[in-house]
């Protein structure tokens, strides 16, 4: 862009007089401080800040997690009431799928998925800033629910006329985290105000606007990297040569791009059943309540595999790393997951084997469901593949991965088990279903996650987490978290039923309810110190090396923490594996001849991202405000909606700018890249 | 938007703005799709489209102005040709034709907006709400999301006209600047040529059409 052109070179930004914008305003340009945390287009603060507050909200969530477990630990136990329980249980599952896992996954992708493609940042720098803070908005909207139910028990709002005339009073959202029509929707005629009787209060309005800003956020974020995985690969980065975390990454990002529309619409529709008195989920005036459970587990179902294969990538990296060899059937592993991620779109009726489908539907839905099971077992396959033979170091990330395997391949046999529709009949809505997808999202998911983390931190801030901490932690979560969601199964079969908030004594259920209570609380503790011992890391932990595990893809060749411009002469790949084979006596990573005095460029810094966002967050406090009828509130909305567009108007108009930063001289290569890297 | 430099080569070939908008009109197929797949799967479940206030049962075919509906239908059709001609123009570096092409789509645009605005406010007095039946729901939520397709892209369109005048437009990124919206208007033009079909032309086929038996002309 010719705005590169206008200034010499620099080492640093505040070298230069302060850069204005294509309409005259002020651009910031600190690289340290809040300013630039607030202001940066950097992928790898971009992911750190992702990573930081998916923590923070993962520990929310299990906080409310162990509020539900206290409440279960004992009989007809009084510690929270059914209403408090129904809005722990939904704000859990909600906060940990959207707030803790997805932004954490995201937290990865940024950081990574440049440095392993050998690209200096992603496509659409202020987009993704743009992504970060609609996600840390729209939790934030989500989670001010719990301000208003905190001020409803407290009785702060006892004078006011709005809060007099609710019909409901429930603040946080209480439908569970799929919000099942018609209890989320509406009955009944409309009246002259376009509102229809409703089950429920405004906490439903705070689900499905958060969820809805949460989804903006998801989307934009998919269609940056997606286009920074096809379009900003190095030379001689081929598809075939991609790391299978990127590989997931593109196979996640598409799964987003296409399972997010069904959810967006659904939203759409009983927003207009709950604002306007529309009626697509009215049962009164024809609408059917099924027609949402089928849009919701559209989206529901690959949201399922959203959440996994980001894990599933992290372990293919850590397995080859600690077994000394290459990932066994890298192809098979690659195809297998977008299988997954085609077939994911093709059994979320599985979710409702017991809502009367018909005979055919249900078969249909059963066989596919089992058939998904195929390139699931050929991952497992591979990964033990991986290190059968393998010189296996064992390490934080390392345990972590073995955990990943063997815990999530049990919630895969649960799994199969759900597929035959019969089977699924008796466990529908009982632990048993509870253990399983804890077994695949916990075991699964949430070990994936904190091996990644182990393994990266060291490459994120250039300091090594306490070994001894880490394994303390791992057996912990491990062993807590078996002990919590093991006993479900059982408990599930003997027939408790999900989402109740207490059960009488006499069943026999009530030594395992206080088992996994128990677990959970060991898993809690866990998960609390493996995430402290990072947060120590990142400020105090022991300097290391930049390459301290012998790994194997192109993020490990550069210095930590990464410097700015990522790469200082863009590299050359010969081969899958390629830092690994550099290192080892294969062909050598070469370099392009750019960098150095002239110079790489780098984007600038915006406001505008972040102003657009705010725009997000008072809608996604104003909607709801609206719902409840407090006065104005419609005006806040518009306010919001107008902040929005100023955003993104004054992004289009202050243009892209950017600068030239210098990076070391290139060093000699020692061997040329051979002729093949050019393909 | 893009930050880094747009004519630098890419991995595929093609520029990370128009791969963006690919995928998000990818996106957007699946959201006309779940737009258009719940108001066909009502329209199958309740035949007889909707009962009024006075409690009369209403059929749609009455309602619509098929001959309206389908010139709009053709101002959105010819808009997209002129469209063609305003990024064909841009990519010549012809600016004077692109102006009075992309004038041309804005006019058009606000003519088949104008014709749905009408088009509402008939229905609306004529007993079709959001409110009474599930077929006013499906009806103006899909429509009107259409619409407002339309009309963000309108927006854009104008705002584009204006940067050809400050020298924003300049070069092969204010072309590519230009196709991209290109790309945006066409999608929103296929999907009107879809919902046209599967909402106002199937309802005069089969035995409550124009063509069958059974109509009552009420």
């Amino acid at each position: 862009m010719a705005h590169a052109a206008h200034h010499a070179p620099v080492a640093d930004k505040t070298e230069l007089p302060p850069e204005r914008s294509d309409i005259g305003l002020l651009r910031p340009d600190r690289t340290t401080g809040l300013l630039d945390w607030l202001t940066t287009v950097d992928h790898k603060k971009i992911g750190i800040l992702y990573g930081a507050f998916a923590m923070l909200f993962f520990l929310l969530g299990g906080v409310e997690a162990l509020a539900i477990r206290t409440q279960l630990a004992a009989p007809e136990n009084a510690f929270i009431s059914a209403r408090t329980y129904n809005q722990m249980f939904t704000m859990h599952g909600t906060t940990m799928i959207f707030l803790g896992v997805m932004p954490l996954s995201a937290a990865f992708f940024n950081f990574l998925v440049p440095l392993q493609i050998g690209a200096r940042d992603v496509a659409f720098p202020r987009l993704n800033a743009f992504s970060l803070w609609t996600f840390v908005f729209g939790a934030l909207a989500l989670n001010a629910s719990w301000v208003f139910e905190v001020g409803h028990l407290a009785g702060w709002f006892r004078d006011f006329a709005w809060y007099q005339s609710l019909t409901y009073t429930d603040f946080a959202p209480a439908n569970g985290w799929f919000s099942y029509a018609p209890l989320s929707g509406t009955f009944g005629q409309a009246d002259a105000a376009l509102h229809a009787p409703r089950f429920t209060g405004v906490g439903t309005d705070f689900w499905i606007i958060g969820i809805q800003i949460l989804g903006v956020a998801s989307l934009a974020a998919s269609f940056n990297f997606i286009v920074t995985i096809l379009n900003m690969r190095a030379p001689g980065m081929t598809m075939m040569r991609l790391p299978v975390f990127t590989w997931m990454t593109l196979v996640t990002a598409f799964l987003i791009i296409f399972a997010f529309p069904a959810i967006t619409v659904a939203l759409i529709q009983l927003m207009f059943d709950r604002t306007f008195g529309a009626n697509f989920f009215n049962p009164t005036n024809g609408g059917q309540p099924i027609l949402w459970q089928h849009l919701f587990w559209i989206f529901g179902h690959p949201e399922v595999y959203i959440l996994v294969l980001p894990a599933m990538g992290i372990v293919s990296e850590i397995l080859p790393t600690f077994s000394k060899k290459p990932l066994f059937g890298y192809p098979i592993i690659v195809f297998s997951g977008a299988v997954i991620g085609f077939l994911g779109f093709a059994v979320w009726s599985h979710h409702m084997f017991t809502t009367g489908l018909g005979p055919i539907p249900t078969a249909a839905f059963s066989l596919l469901t089992m058939a998904i099971a195929v390139p699931t077992g050929v991952k497992i396959f591979n990964w033990i593949g991986t290190i059968w033979g393998g010189r296996v170091r064992f390490t934080p990330p390392m345990v972590l991965s073995l955990g990943f395997i063997w815990m999530f391949m049990l919630g895969g046999f649960s799994g199969i088990m759900h597929s035959a529709a019969p089977a699924d009949a008796q466990q529908q809505d009982t632990y048993f279903v509870v253990a399983h997808f804890h077994y695949v999202l916990v075991g699964g998911v949430l070990l994936g996650l904190m091996a990644g983390l182990y393994f990266w931190f060291p490459k994120i801030f250039g300091r090594m987490p306490n070994a001894t901490v880490a394994y303390v932690a791992s057996g912990l979560v491990i062993f807590g978290f078996n002990m919590a969601f093991g006993p479900m199964h059982y408990l599930g079969l003997a027939g408790q039923p999900r989402r109740t908030h207490t059960y009488q004594a006499g069943y026999g259920w009530e030594d395992w309810n206080l088992v996994a209570t128990i677990g959970a609380f060991v898993l809690g503790i866990g998960v609390f110190l493996a995430f402290a011992n990072l947060a120590w890391t990142a400020f105090r932990g022991r300097r290391c090396e930049s390459d301290p595990w012998d790994a194997r893809t192109l993020e490990w060749s550069l210095p930590s923490p990464v410097p700015a411009y990522n790469f200082a002469q863009t590299p050359v790949v010969a081969t899958r594996d390629a830092w690994f084979a550099h290192k080892h006596g294969g062909p050598k990573v070469g370099a392009l001849d750019d960098g150095g005095p002239a110079g790489v460029h780098m984007p600038s810094q915006s406001w505008m991202p972040l102003l657009a966002s705010a725009g997000f967050l008072i809608v996604g406090l104003a909607v709801p405000m609206m719902a409840m009828g407090i006065p104005h509130a419609g005006w806040a909305v518009v306010s919001g909606l107008g902040v929005l567009f100023l955003g993104i108007w004054l992004w289009a108009l202050e243009g892209p700018g950017g600068y030239q930063l210098v990076t070391p001289a290139a060093t000699p290569s020692p061997a040329p890249a051979p002729a093949e890297a050019a393909r | 938007m893009s930050d880094h430099a747009a004519a630098a080569p890419t991995s595929t070939g093609i520029d990370h703005k128009k791969l963006i908008m690919w995928l998000f009109l990818a996106s957007d197929c699946m959201f006309f799709g779940t737009l258009i797949s719940t108001h066909l799967l009502y329209r199958k479940l309740y035949p007889t489209g909707f009962t009024d206030a006075e409690g009369h049962e209403r059929f749609i075919q009455n309602l619509f102005d098929i001959e309206l509906t389908s010139f709009s239908t053709f101002i959105l059709l010819m808009s997209s040709f002129l469209m063609a001609l305003a990024v064909s123009a841009m990519h010549k570096g012809q600016v004077a034709s692109f102006r009075r092409n992309v004038l041309g789509v804005i006019a058009f645009g606000l003519v088949f907006l104008g014709c749905q605005v009408y088009e509402f406010t008939h229905f609306w007095q004529k007993g079709l709400t959001i409110q009474n039946s599930v077929f006013g729901s499906t009806f103006y939520v899909l429509t009107g999301t259409h619409g407002t397709h339309v009309a963000i892209g309108v927006l854009w369109l104008i705002l584009l006209y204006f940067y050809s005048f400050t020298g924003r437009l300049r070069g092969h990124g204010g072309a590519l600047d230009v196709e991209v919206a290109g790309l945006y208007w066409h999608f929103v033009d296929i999907v009107w040529i879809i919902i046209f079909t599967v909402v106002y032309l199937v309802e005069y086929l089969g035995p409550n059409g124009i063509w069958g038996a059974g109509l009552p002309l009420s």
